[in-house]
């Protein structure tokens, strides 16, 4: 434990010493009133961290013997998490004071959390990666229930604690095994035991710790839970549920098959190409059923990420280069999706319902066309950048043989361009209703259309993110 | 003597007693956070077994049930007091009555 | 300077098509117009400049993609700079032409913007066969090769109220389909077997692609055979020979000006421009070439014939151009392709003026075709009455016979129909004798149009006679620079287009031929014009031998593809034609005098004898006006089964099959996996964790049995 281990570590340091010494400095003294104050400072504090993280991160450094890893692969994800948190926080700020929910808490249980995802995608280390893991949770069960008075609010809460304390439980029990067939809880030991030949015991203990990963990025059939907590939160949080906790369990995936199973891809590369599939076709089936557009976009995440492991499911550097492409045009799409959610309400009520939408074009026509361009672009309509990240992610899997995965992909996406097209009817051919109210809060307006217009822009060399992606996914498999 | 296939059963044996606790139980929601309890118990059993059995120096296991202790009795907290919350909104803690959002 | 050839016309197109509504209608089509101008004076330059070395000039990266690597670049040889100066010039004096032609169309309501649209459209045409023409690979050419389809269809279109304009453009661009099927699939093959679409190294391959098998559909073939005979497919759909010449005649519903641009003077000669930039594979391939001389030969005759007794005054000429279409591929395959280039060059001025001139007419007519409503015009419209007549003396090929004295169309055809018989082969024999009866044919039918429109008495609606007047400035200057190419380009031209072998070598930057330029030396002709029977025996002598000893092109010195067209050191026709007895050369010339009098006769001395003939010779008639009933042909071998196939596939196959199919999909099995997917969201937490424990237990009864297995 030298200098320069906390040297190694000092973003999360930070963002932790900040996370309790608000919570303390809020208890003292205006509680609540100090939430706005709080929410803008976190959300300051998350995008330079995003800054400094990216700018400044050079080469692979591993921290306490290993234990904590920082390298191309996790700096990559940690700026699309900390962007994504401090963009949610932003474009929520005006919804919870609105509703009286802005509590002093809630940016910092958010800080807590993305320190947590920041552990996880460091992690070098079983042990590592579960105290990472447990603090993301852990914050994100209480923001779930942040609307205490609420029975949704509080049933999400409950039911993302328990089924998250199984899927926690079950990744334990993994933990405890391949620590101790592998005789190690560190990946680099672990990568040395499943070299070539997987003993049968080290196996269970993938598949265990695979469950929990799943359960995380909401991969068919660890996904029941996803529905109704996007459904039950508050939209602000639901909209970080869809972001960034989705990076980091994905990058946190990546570690894990690559960093400490990378020696035996066959055996994971298939069970991730069956929750990929079935991710797929199940986003893609049952969000058709779906009016209540938060419900949607669990569907629709479910089915996204079950793209984003078919890139993992390649098994490949070029596959974690996909994900990660895959998975940062994914947070884009989401943060301006749910910013145009958060301004959906009818006379200052929260409106989710997707028929109210009918005919928004008329009356709101920039912000349809915007929200036309992100539905096409999560539907993966070519000019789109959407389009891209699904092209990357089949490409991979074709090139890893595994063509059957990519044809499974385009069907799956096929039927899911129905429901976003759906809206997209809606809001242009639909009936006449009760128009939505026009206003919308600045940050939201501007988070909309930024999205929407990386969507239409990225067209370009997706705006560069290429590069970062290939270094982060080569630091990653070697 | 008691040896780690001995140990390893017990906490197998543990675990499915908790999940099977999760899924047939449709009382009451205390009874799955002892299930959940039950689980990190096993786990604990199992880390704490390899640990013995790697050799006197292999500490890490232990160390691990450490974090894994004070995780649960985090988790337990913020459990009970969603749960609390729960039920202040819907006056019952039955696991059948958590069923307002489906579909 | 290439480049802004290149270009000006693509300039055009965009500012008169997308920037009319700000600068306005006028200055639009002005602007194309001028810039068309500009391309045709540097045309020019680089053509009178040029020293006959190839170059190429690149413009982009094109095409990247495995071994294939292709660059967008400007080849300028001499076959290039021929055609630019044919494309650029007629281009740009139909772009005049039409500022008068186009100003008040009746197919138009008042206050609609066609104009803009028009221009754009052919300065795009341009910019396509501009690119055609200077491509330096086949992916290249065939990407101008569409462009300038596309144009076609959309010009043929123009008029696009007119049901007959529509299905004349559908026609126009399904028929060219066919060729273009060939043309790609000899890309392929070429691709495939020299991993290169670049025309040099497809060269330089051509002597070992004569000695590959391919095998193809049902046999083997010679490649080099095989891939001359699928390009040359290609040059009969655009160029309209025979067998897929049917969409050219009824092309002629688009209007006047597109008529002569596109289909007379540049697009259709793109299939002999083919051919002669491949000359290096096809003489490789004496079986593709011998194809070629017979669909030439046919064609020439062929439309001859119906353009016999046709009476719309489009038409004519179209079928007119059709048979000169296949003078120009009789040329290219007994393998004197300068001769065709020749063809083609001259046949470009004197039939874009027959075009004008006959827009000119039209024009003043009010849109009648008919001959039939026509005569006596010649006081009426002097100006383009005497247009006509120098076209007309041009394309009948008028000149003192066994000089270089003549119309343009005398020297060229002349050209030809000695290389026909040069060629001593069977195909060239039987090609001299029907393009001898086409040359009367041409005559007979070309004198017949300004009989009928210029001469006699007049017929048809007084009042329109009454109201013929003489057409703007914009349309009689083309028609008059028109006209001096169609007396002078002839005889200017001559002797490097079909001099004698070192002069035709110089112009196209051919290395000469060791042996050759001995046997010129010898015979001390030096660089005087060779036309007729000088002393030629010494140089059969050296000719025969040179052909003996030098089988191998390599040991000659120089190899395929240097120099802008090839001719194999066994090919003689050339020399052979100038050396044609007399009867020969004569023969041309009598059968136009046959012609000529025969159509005085007919129209202006005894004007009752075409309707007896007609009368008595009905069937025969009836053949010819119906053009050989191939249209009916075609109709009832592919047009009807294709429309019953497309009408069993709608109805059955997709009505019941996939429409069923994929309905069914959508709306019975995906619906209810929703509401399956929707019960099992049952909202209780039990049933959650036990999804996520059945879960684990697939993945694990699964990952053990495949673990187990390895």
């Amino acid at each position: 434990m030298t200098n320069a281990d906390f040297q190694i570590l000092l973003p999360e340091i930070v963002l932790a010493v900040f996370a309790m010494a608000a919570l303390l400095f809020a208890v003292y003294t205006g509680k609540d009133k100090t939430a706005p104050m709080l929410t803008w400072i976190t959300a300051a504090i998350l995008a330079a961290l995003a800054v400094w993280i990216g700018w400044n991160g050079e080469g692979t450094n591993a921290a306490f013997g290993g234990m904590f890893v920082d390298d191309a692969f996790s700096r990559f994800a940690k700026v699309v998490i900390l962007i994504a948190a401090a963009a949610v926080l932003v474009m929520g700020e005006g919804y919870m004071a609105k509703r009286n929910l802005l509590r002093f808490e809630y940016p910092l249980l958010i800080a807590l959390a993305a320190v947590g995802m920041m552990v996880m995608v460091s992690a070098g280390d079983l042990i590592a990666l579960y105290m990472g893991l447990e603090l993301q949770s852990l914050s994100l069960y209480v923001v779930a229930a942040l609307r205490r008075d609420s029975v949704k609010s509080t049933e999400a809460g409950l039911k993302y604690f328990v089924l998250g304390a199984l899927s926690s439980g079950l990744l334990l029990y993994g933990a405890s095994l391949t620590y101790g067939f592998a005789g190690t809880t560190m990946f680099t030991g672990i990568v040395e035991a499943a070299a070539h030949d997987i003993p049968l015991g080290l196996l269970f203990g993938l598949v265990f710790i695979l469950m929990g990963l799943a359960f995380k990025v909401s991969a068919v059939p660890f996904h029941m839970w996803t529905p109704d907590v996007y459904e039950g939160s508050p939209t602000p949080v639901t909209a970080f549920f869809a972001t960034a906790p989705k990076m980091a369990a994905m990058g946190l995936f990546a570690r894990v098959v690559h960093d400490a199973f990378g020696g035996v891809t066959a055996d994971w590369g298939q069970i991730v190409a069956l929750l990929s599939v079935a991710s797929m076709f199940l986003g893609a089936v049952a969000a058709i059923g779906q009016r209540d557009i938060k419900r949607l976009m669990a569907y629709s995440s479910i089915a996204h990420m079950g793209f984003a492991l078919m890139g993992l499911a390649s098994g490949t550097e070029f596959g974690v280069q996909a994900m990660l492409i895959y998975m940062a045009i994914y947070v884009t799409m989401n943060v301006g999706t749910f910013a145009f959610i958060l301004s959906m309400q009818r006379d200052g009520q929260a409106v989710t319902d997707i028929g109210a939408l009918n005919q928004y074009s008329k009356t709101e026509p920039l912000k349809a066309l915007a929200v036309l361009v992100l539905m096409f672009s999560l539907a993966g309509v070519p000019p789109m950048v959407g389009f891209f990240g699904k092209f990357y992610v089949l490409q991979a899997a074709v090139q890893a043989d595994m063509a059957w995965l990519a044809v499974a992909g385009v069907i799956a996406s096929v039927i899911g361009a129905f429901y976003y097209l759906r809206i997209v009817y809606f809001m242009y051919f639909g009936e006449e209703t009760d128009p939505l109210d026009h206003a919308m809060a600045p940050a939201q307006w501007v988070f909309l259309m930024a999205s929407a217009a990386i969507m239409v822009l990225g067209v370009v060399n997706l705006l560069g993110i290429e590069g970062p992606a290939t270094a982060a996914a080569a630091a990653l498999v070697n | 003597m008691v040896g780690l296939e001995q140990y390893l059963s017990v906490a197998a044996a543990l675990l499915v007693i908790g999940i099977f606790g999760i899924f047939l139980n449709r009382k009451n929601v205390i009874i799955l956070l002892m299930s959940i309890e039950l689980i990190l118990l096993a786990v604990n059993i199992n880390l704490v077994a390899f640990s013995s059995h790697l050799g006197l120096n292999d500490l890490v296991g232990q160390i691990f049930t450490l974090f894994v202790l004070t995780v649960a009795a985090a988790e337990a907290a913020i459990g009970l007091a969603i749960l609390v919350c729960f039920f202040r909104n819907r006056g019952t803690i039955d696991v059948e009555d958590v069923n307002v959002m489906k579909g | 300077m290439e480049i802004t050839i290149l270009f000006a016309p693509l300039v055009g197109a965009i500012i008169c098509g997308f920037g009319w509504k700000l600068i306005g209608e006028d200055a639009a089509t002005w602007v194309s117009t001028g810039l068309l101008f500009l391309a045709m004076l540097l045309a020019w330059v680089v053509f009178l400049g040029f020293d006959g070395e190839t170059r190429q000039i690149p413009i982009m990266r094109f095409v990247e993609s495995g071994s294939l690597s292709t660059e967008w670049a400007i080849r300028l040889d001499r076959l290039t700079a021929i055609m630019l100066i044919v494309v650029t010039t007629v281009s740009a004096l139909v772009h005049l032409y039409s500022q008068g032609y186009m100003a008040n169309d009746s197919q138009f309501r008042t206050g609609e913007s066609y104009r803009p649209r028009f221009f754009a459209y052919l300065s795009f045409f341009t910019f396509a066969m501009l690119a055609l023409v200077t491509s330096d690979n086949l992916v290249q050419m065939f990407f101008g090769w569409e462009g300038v389809g596309v144009a076609s269809y959309l010009l043929i279109g123009f008029y696009y109220r007119k049901p007959t304009a529509n299905a004349a453009a559908i026609k126009a661009f399904v028929v060219n389909r066919i060729g273009d099927f060939g043309f790609a699939l000899a890309i392929f093959g070429l691709f495939y077997l020299t991993d290169s679409i670049s025309l040099d190294v497809v060269f330089e391959a051509a002597p070992v692609l004569a000695e590959t098998q391919i095998s193809f559909l049902w046999a083997d073939w010679n490649a080099a055979n095989l891939l001359a005979f699928l390009l040359f497919v290609g040059a009969m759909g655009k160029s309209a020979q025979l067998f897929l010449h049917t969409w050219l005649p009824d092309a002629m519903e688009g209007p006047t000006p597109v008529s002569a641009l596109i289909h007379a003077a540049t697009m259709v000669t793109a299939g002999v421009f083919l051919v002669c930039r491949m000359s290096p594979l096809f003489e490789f391939a004496a079986d593709a070439k011998t194809i070629v001389v017979y669909i030439g030969a046919m064609t020439a005759f062929f439309a001859a014939t119906v353009g016999l007794v046709q009476n719309d005054i489009k038409r004519v000429i179209a079928y007119s151009t059709c048979s000169q279409l296949g003078y120009m591929f009789v040329a290219a395959g007994v393998g004197v392709y300068s001769a065709a280039m020749f063809h083609l060059f001259t046949h470009a001025f004197f039939k874009a003026m027959l075009f004008l001139g006959a827009g000119s007419v039209i024009h003043a007519m009010h849109h009648e075709q008919d001959m039939r409503n026509y005569g006596a015009l010649r006081k009426k419209i002097p100006l383009t009455f005497w247009a006509m007549m120098i076209g007309t003396l041009a394309i009948t090929g008028v000149g003192i016979p066994l000089t270089t004295i003549g119309f343009a169309g005398f020297l060229s055809k002349d050209a030809i129909i000695e290389s026909a018989w040069g060629a001593h082969t069977s195909a060239g024999d039987f090609a001299f004798w029907l393009l001898v009866i086409a040359a009367m044919f041409t005559s007979f039918y070309s004198w017949r149009l300004i009989f009928m429109t210029f001469f006699g008495e007049r017929r048809g609606d007084k009042h329109t006679h009454e109201h013929a007047h003489e057409s703007p400035w914009t349309m009689t200057v083309p028609l008059g620079v028109l006209a001096v190419g169609s007396v002078l380009a002839g005889m200017v031209w001559l002797s490097p287009f079909f001099g004698d072998h070192d002069r035709v070598n110089k112009f196209y930057g051919v290395p000469t031929h060791g042996e050759v330029r001995h046997a010129a030396t010898t015979g001390g002709q030096g660089d005087t014009v060779m036309i007729g029977a000088s002393d030629s025996h010494d140089d059969e002598g050296d000719n025969a031998a040179a052909g003996d000893h030098e089988g191998d092109p390599a040991v000659a010195g120089w190899t395929p593809g240097q120099g802008a067209v090839f001719t194999h050191p066994d090919n003689h026709v050339m020399d052979n034609a100038h050396q044609a007895p007399k009867w020969v050369k004569l023969s041309p010339f009598i059968a136009m005098a046959i012609g000529f009098v025969t159509a005085w006769v007919f129209y202006i001395g005894l004007p009752g004898i075409p309707g007896k003939l007609a009368a008595i010779l009905r069937p025969l008639y009836l053949f010819l006006l119906n053009k050989w009933y191939f249209d009916e042909l075609y109709d009832a071998i592919f047009v009807r089964p294709a429309k019953w196939l497309g009408r069993f596939l709608w109805k059955r196959g997709d009505g019941n099959i996939i429409d069923g199919f994929l309905n069914g999909v959508a709306l019975g099995v995906v619906p209810f996996f929703t509401r399956a997917a929707g019960r099992l969201q049952s909202g209780y937490i039990f049933t959650y964790a036990l999804a996520m424990v059945v879960g684990v237990v697939i993945l694990v009864t699964w990952v053990t049995l495949a673990g187990g297995s390895h």
